[in-house]
């Protein structure tokens, strides 16, 4: 089973009363590669990365991790790395405890590494991590994620309260680390553009469904905006499907998903048109605008800011 | 197996919860006992044997530290990838391991307040009489078998919220109401109190290890079934 891909979902589906949290989600990832899991807060994110881990249940399909179902199985369970957004420690726990617990347990653990994190962080070791702030709470769950360097390794929102340098470090660390100790990585985010520049393939999940699943590279190039004279924009977009479409008078900004050739790139330029490229995290929101229907379209921008 | 140590391990990174703990009690329990013993001989007192109850006081905090260990830890474990099997055997073996310690300790201490004639103050913390006057085994059973029963409680109670919440433990402890007060009803109606209480006065330390011991297995037994399928 050395083949099998890293992680491997089948038909999972998640039910709680009301809703379905997963909707037949089929996803086959291989291992040694940045993911980003990207979707609204909701869409199933969570969920789906705690049945992964054997932390959640299933309502319905099945989950191989390298090939093995995680679920109290733990020579699985020691491959994999999932901390919480919301992880609870123990109520007396301080940093350093919750670090000399990972230790024990992810055999691959490196304590320099934690310890350049915690200086990195400014993360008070002897502080109860009960008394933590937000950031520092976060720090907690990055600095176990990376030193743990378990073979599959999730990053549940993992910069929440932390500011924008934090956040640069971690992502600095996370792709140093990463080419050094190459192993899969799973980051839920719903910062997409922040994040863009360091997945290779992209999932997003919206609703419990699986919307996009491709390679960052393919969608960077995936898509573009046509903006200028209202008639020159119809007649130069043709058959190429339509994103979203903005009007302003006689101007129109129109983004289809397409790839240009040279020759059309030079014609858009004769007809007086400017294309620009679309951003990842504007692609990943008009494809979720889109899976749901254009009626709740300005709720979900804003939500996706 | 390798697991499983690493639980009992993680457990007690914080030396306090599983052993500090239950040692402070006892130590403060059993030093407030000999004070009030000792006041009390000066007193000019009763001069015959003095029993307290003071020795069950860390068993109290067992049913705390069941509950403790399983809200707090099981998530953090969670987090650890540790499959839910590890994590209750793990701490079940640490915690077996800290009563029987406590357990040897007591019927050892209850040896030298028998020697010293209760403390020099014919007093009785460890060795009570009904307990004490059984062969070392099941003194020792005794003590072991209450503290695991607690912890079981407080244990098997925890599961039940980590799996069903609030609903979980409103239907478990209204469950448990009716079922006792169905029992007094049961009692008093049928004027059986006094034959329950001649009953009960039957029982022996064997026969209390025996019946907490049962009670505590088929509540392990419980817990497990139940935390298979909870999640954090």
């Amino acid at each position: 089973m050395t083949n099998a891909p890293a992680i491997q979902a089948t038909h999972l589906t998640k039910k709680f009363k009301d809703v379905r949290a997963l909707d037949d989600v089929n996803l086959s990832l291989e291992a040694g590669r940045i993911y980003g899991l990207l979707g609204r807060n909701g869409a199933g994110k969570t969920t789906l990365m705690s049945i992964l881990t054997g932390q959640g249940f299933a309502t319905d399909g099945s989950v191989k991790i390298f090939g093995h179902d995680p679920f109290e199985h733990d020579p699985t369970l020691a491959r994999t790395c999932f901390i919480r957004e919301s992880q609870k420690y123990p109520d007396d726990f301080k940093p350093w405890q919750a670090f000399k617990a990972a230790s024990l347990f992810y055999e691959n653990w490196d304590e320099d590494l934690a310890q350049d994190l915690v200086a990195a962080f400014k993360l008070p070791l002897k502080r109860r991590i009960k008394k933590l702030s937000r950031g520092q709470l976060s720090a907690v769950g990055v600095i176990i994620g990376l030193a743990s360097r378990a073979e599959i390794t999730f990053f549940d929102e993992p910069y929440l309260g932390l500011d924008a340098v934090a956040r640069q470090i971690f992502y600095d660390r996370l792709v140093e680390d990463f080419a050094e100790f190459p192993r899969t990585i799973v980051l839920s985010s719903h910062l997409i553009d922040e994040v863009a520049n360091l997945l290779e393939h992209v999932v997003v999940i919206d609703g419990g469904k699986i919307i996009v699943d491709e390679e960052a590279d393919a969608l960077r190039g995936a898509a573009v905006t046509v903006t200028g004279n209202a008639e020159a924009v119809t007649q130069f977009i043709g058959g190429y499907p339509v994103i979203h479409r903005d009007a302003l008078g006689s101007l129109a900004s129109i983004s289809i998903r397409a790839t240009l050739s040279e020759a059309e790139r030079q014609q858009a330029r004769q007809l007086g048109l400017e294309l620009t490229p679309v951003s990842l995290q504007q692609l990943v929101v008009r494809s979720a605008m889109g899976a749901m229907g254009e009626g709740t379209s300005k709720q979900n921008v804003e939500a996706m800011k | 197996m390798n697991r499983i140590i690493q639980v009992a391990r993680m457990q007690l990174i914080n030396k306090w919860t599983f052993i500090g703990i239950p040692l402070l009690i006892l130590g403060a329990s059993f030093v407030f006992t000999m004070a009030i013993f000792w006041l009390v001989r000066q007193a000019g007192g009763q001069s015959e044997v003095t029993y307290s109850g003071g020795a069950q006081a860390p068993m109290w905090y067992f049913l705390a530290l069941g509950i403790q260990s399983l809200t707090l830890t099981f998530p953090f474990s969670q987090a650890m990838s540790v499959s839910r099997r590890s994590f209750y055997l793990g701490t079940l073996a640490l915690f077996g391991l800290c009563a029987l310690l406590l357990s040897s300790f007591y019927y050892l201490m209850g040896l030298v307040e028998q020697a010293t004639n209760g403390w020099w103050l014919n007093g009785r913390f460890f060795a009570l009489e009904w307990v004490a006057e059984n062969n070392w085994f099941i003194q020792i059973m005794f003590y072991f078998a209450l503290m695991v029963l607690l912890f079981m409680i407080g244990f098997w109670v925890s599961t039940i919220y980590l799996r069903w919440r609030t609903t979980g433990l409103l239907v478990f402890f209204i469950g448990l109401g009716v079922l006792v007060l169905g029992t007094v009803f049961y009692m008093t109606l049928g004027e059986r109190w006094g034959q329950f209480w001649s009953w009960a006065v039957t029982w022996t330390a064997g026969g209390v290890v025996l019946g907490a011991g049962a009670v505590a297995v088929l509540m392990a037994g419980a817990s497990y079934l139940t935390l298979r399928r909870a999640s954090a």
